[in-house]
């Protein structure tokens, strides 16, 4: 979602919503503008376009609809491995994504939202991947590798020399594809397959490495150069990924708008400390 | 072994076509004769009841060629190719990268949508589903093996967050959906120009179907009749692959019975 923003030139304050017992349904990332608010990535996006940030405008309808066919094939084939990766695979839990995220928001949500993702996560692999003829659940995980895996190869071929997917300028398919790829890419996991993949496909490397040196104002090497707002925004960008991933959770929005008299949410942009003290996340950018 | 060549008697398993089929399960069948049809290999359609249960992963069609047993499209069209039969070997890298995506595209708005429409619209449920799917089983079972039927698509609806959805919503993915197949295709003949592959085998499926089973309402197939390039699709593909040949041949059967079947 970020990486669309930036493409789109829209002027977005990414703000961390700590205060947020509407995490319960998992309504983030959440889009406020206005006092409309709007979560979902997808009524995100159209919102976005309606307001005339659109950085899909030079498509062609036939790219359009690539755009969407290759959305589907994401959904498909790469999703359930990344859910499998940041939630499922015990040691990556474990180790990565459970401190990570329970650091993020507050107690007590901490306690229970992260467990929520998870058997959410392996719900919807089960449910939609697991079933005949793969009988246990280390054969479901071979084969959402092996889909993943192909459909990384798909999308290698796809872009092949190109910068972006459609020529010279970024589109909502390249938001999305970097939105997937980006996390694998970059997040240090225990177990890293998918990572070891991705990294034998040079030109999916150019392109997230681009995505986040153009855009996102981050040096390949994880360092960030001197400057709170860019360490905010490196921060605020990999929180939003992580939670990009993990909201499976889909409930309506028709719930906020209904009840305004929700009581004011808490919005804190993050900070860090003035001596540029890193904070966990950022150490786990693989250079 | 993929050595063996295309049997004679090769057959594809589905549900009685009269009584019990249902719209997402016809219209995955369809596909799969559309795809062999297009491969010139001849098949016979067997209908049975528990086709479901026969199939190996449990979901249908499935075909029995030789000893072999493969169900799904997917699986055919590598089973199909390991015996030196392919539709899209003429493809170059990235349109068969397109081709793939085109059909997750369809499977998982298309298909999830007819599923939808089946089981979670209560009125087309009651009417429509319940009756049909346990239609060759006496009562009870009948009732019990549908709502299991339902509980199980349920389930997977909620994982996948389509539980939300309201029908408008699920009618405008589908209008969606059909909007990007017919901007891809414009005025070609297929998909990849001259010569059909696996995804004109799949999304002629789907679109048939939809616009040859009546339902409750016409919602549905008004949304794929909005884009006359895909209707032309359709009747393209029946007449060059199922009109004209033996008389037999199940889609037009299922299109003449499609008309009249689904109303009790």
């Amino acid at each position: 979602l970020q990486a669309y923003a930036k493409f789109s030139g829209a002027p977005l304050t990414v703000n961390t919503i700590n205060n947020s017992w509407r995490a319960l349904k998992g309504d983030v990332p959440v889009l406020i503008s206005e006092d409309i608010v709007i979560s979902q990535p997808a009524k995100i996006l159209n919102f976005l376009r309606k307001q005339k940030y659109n950085a899909d405008y030079e498509l062609s309808a036939k790219q359009g609809a690539d755009t969407l066919a290759y959305i589907a094939l994401l959904e498909e084939k790469l999703l359930p491995a990344l859910l499998h990766t940041f939630w499922v695979e015990t040691e990556n839990y474990c180790s990565v994504t459970k401190p990570w995220f329970a650091s993020r928001i507050p107690f007590p949500l901490s306690l229970y939202l992260p467990g929520k993702v998870y058997r959410e996560a392996l719900n919807r692999i089960l449910l939609t991947r697991g079933g005949p003829p793969l009988y246990s659940f280390a054969e479901v995980e071979a084969q959402i590798h092996r889909d993943a895996k192909e459909c990384l190869n798909l999308l290698s071929k796809r872009l092949g020399t190109s910068r972006f997917f459609f020529g010279h300028t970024p589109t909502t398919l390249d938001a999305f594809v970097f939105g997937f790829l980006a996390p694998i890419y970059k997040v240090s996991f225990p177990r890293v397959q998918l990572q070891e993949h991705v990294k034998q496909l040079p030109n999916l490397c150019r392109f997230c490495d681009d995505i986040l040196t153009c855009y996102f104002g981050l040096t390949v090497s994880g360092h960030t150069p001197a400057g709170q707002d860019t360490a905010d925004a490196n921060l605020q960008k990999l929180t939003q990924l992580v939670n990009k991933e993990s909201n499976l959770i889909e409930k309506m929005d028709d719930n906020l708008r209904k009840s305004p008299q929700h009581p004011p949410r808490k919005l804190t942009t993050l900070k860090l400390a003035a001596g540029g003290e890193q904070s966990s996340p950022l150490n786990l950018l693989s250079p | 072994t993929a050595a063996e060549p295309w049997p004679e008697n090769a057959a594809l398993y589905q549900q009685l076509r009269e009584e019990q089929i249902l719209l997402s399960d016809n219209a995955s069948s369809l596909a799969v004769q559309a795809f062999l049809q297009m491969c010139n290999l001849p098949i016979r359609v067997v209908c049975r009841a528990n086709a479901e249960y026969m199939s190996p992963s449990g979901k249908l069609p499935f075909i029995h060629v030789g000893n072999q047993v493969v169900s799904e499209l997917g699986p055919i069209v590598q089973f199909v190719k390991a015996k030196g039969h392919s539709l899209s070997d003429g493809l170059d890298e990235v349109q068969k990268a397109e081709m793939k995506a085109y059909m997750e595209l369809v499977n998982n708005m298309l298909l999830t949508a007819e599923l939808y429409l089946q089981w979670c619209d209560d009125v087309t449920a009651e009417e429509i589903t319940h009756p049909r799917y346990g239609s060759p089983y006496p009562w009870p079972l009948n009732r019990i093996l549908s709502y299991q039927k339902q509980w199980e698509v349920k389930r997977k609806m909620k994982a996948i967050g389509w539980a939300g959805k309201t029908l408008e919503q699920v009618l405008e993915d589908v209008d969606q959906c059909c909007q990007a197949l017919s901007q891809r295709l414009g005025t070609q003949p297929y998909f990849f120009n001259k010569q059909p592959t696996e995804l004109d085998a799949l999304v002629f499926g789907h679109l048939f179907t939809i616009l040859t089973t009546q339902l409750i309402t016409d919602e549905l197939s008004e949304k794929v009749k909005n884009y006359s390039n895909l209707t032309a699709f359709c009747r393209r593909i029946e007449q060059q692959y199922f009109l004209g040949h033996d008389k037999d041949s199940s889609a037009t059967v299922a299109a003449r019975s499609a008309k009249r079947s689904l109303l009790r």
